[in-house]
């Protein structure tokens, strides 16, 4: 599939990124300086929230690697790398509020936040995978999973009457929902343009799909595990991932049985002989 | 009795044709994520049963399933429908 040399194609991408764009700029736009009550911290909230913010922080400040990475798979969907541009500029806003948080709350240190963000680096982030469809694909499905941690996560923040907490992840979720639309109007062109092509590509993100923090943030499974209650484990991922986006974008749970069927099989071989690829 | 037996087996024989490995121990109670099924598996299992039985669970009882057993009297529930 060569996007460049389709202009129409290009032009829908176009068109979509400036609806995303106009939105963003006229209602969606928030500060880190403005718009969260930084007063309203509340300091007993428990060390289970701030590990929780942490970790999320610490998925975050792989950002270049995202942004480096992300962009240039796509750079020649003209909408859909720019959007990429803009993703970065909203989740560096992202990281900064929860860094912000963590030591404006006095859960973390500056030395203990700036040492995890050297640990961290040490490490880079690899996409997991190479076609701008397939990007695409992995894109609506993350931000679909984390909307909706993001969600829970607002819900704990409440409970513990975290009110600075709980509204940065009400922005952040509002971002990551607006993020997931924006993939999912974009696959929703493509599977007008190569319907088959791009059910297999859906089914075979679906197969191979892992948050960006797996193998990267240390001591994730043991983070995950404390995070387990306000996670996303197969239930919700079915509920709440995997049955919203098939209804948006138009397919039945059938339709994409033989797909699923060949990505099953591929991931089943590639377990089993993992050099072969 | 027959028909609760019979959908046992349709599960354990689709289950190992989805994840190629075997489910012989399997039994109605025994609890899905239990069994080492990813989500997608999960789909895919559901969906090559209601093909065979040619009916469709409603995507909102699909989040009730929690065993075998869970699935097979969704399944029932349909082909007595």
């Amino acid at each position: 599939m060569k996007p460049t040399k389709n202009i129409a194609l290009q032009e829908k991408l176009y068109r979509q990124y400036m609806e995303f764009f106009e939105k963003a700029e006229r209602d969606r736009r928030w500060s880190v300086f403005d718009d969260i009550p930084w007063d309203d911290i509340n300091p007993e909230a428990s060390e289970e929230l701030a590990l929780c913010v942490e970790t999320f922080a610490a998925v975050e400040m792989f950002l270049p690697d995202y942004v480096a990475s992300g962009i240039n798979v796509v750079r020649d969907w003209f909408g859909r790398a720019w959007f990429q541009a803009n993703w970065g500029y909203e989740e560096s806003k992202h990281s900064i509020a929860l860094g912000e948080y963590l030591m404006r709350s006095g859960k973390r240190t500056k030395e203990q936040w700036f040492g995890l963000h050297h640990d961290l680096v040490q490490k880079s982030w690899q996409p997991l995978f190479d076609t701008p469809r397939r990007m695409t694909c992995y894109g609506m499905v993350q931000e679909m999973a984390t909307f909706v941690i993001y969600c829970k996560h607002r819900e704990l923040a409440k409970q513990q009457d975290d009110n600075c907490l709980r509204t940065i992840y009400d922005l952040i979720a509002r971002d990551e929902i607006a993020h997931c639309r924006f993939y999912q109007d974009v696959v929703k062109m493509l599977l007008e343009e190569d319907r088959e092509g791009t059910l297999a590509d859906i089914a075979h993100v679906l197969a191979n799909f892992q948050m960006p923090g797996v193998g990267l943030v240390p001591d994730y499974d043991s983070r995950i595990l404390k995070m387990r209650d306000a996670g996303v484990d197969r239930d919700v991922f079915i509920r709440k991932v995997y049955l919203p986006v098939l209804k948006y974008l138009g397919i039945s749970r059938r339709e994409m049985l033989s797909a699923q069927r060949v990505a099953i099989e591929q991931r089943a071989a590639q377990s089993a002989n993992p050099a072969a690829e | 009795m027959t028909e609760k037996t019979d959908l046992l087996t349709m599960f354990k024989s689709v289950a190992e044709n989805v994840d190629k490995k075997s489910f012989d121990d399997v039994t109605r109670e025994s609890i899905i994520t239990d069994l080492g099924i990813d989500s997608l598996s999960m789909m895919q299992i559901v969906g090559d049963m209601e093909t065979e039985l040619d009916l469709q669970i409603p995507d909102e009882d699909l989040v009730e399933i929690v065993t075998v057993g869970d699935l097979c009297s969704k399944l029932e529930h349909r082909i007595g429908a």
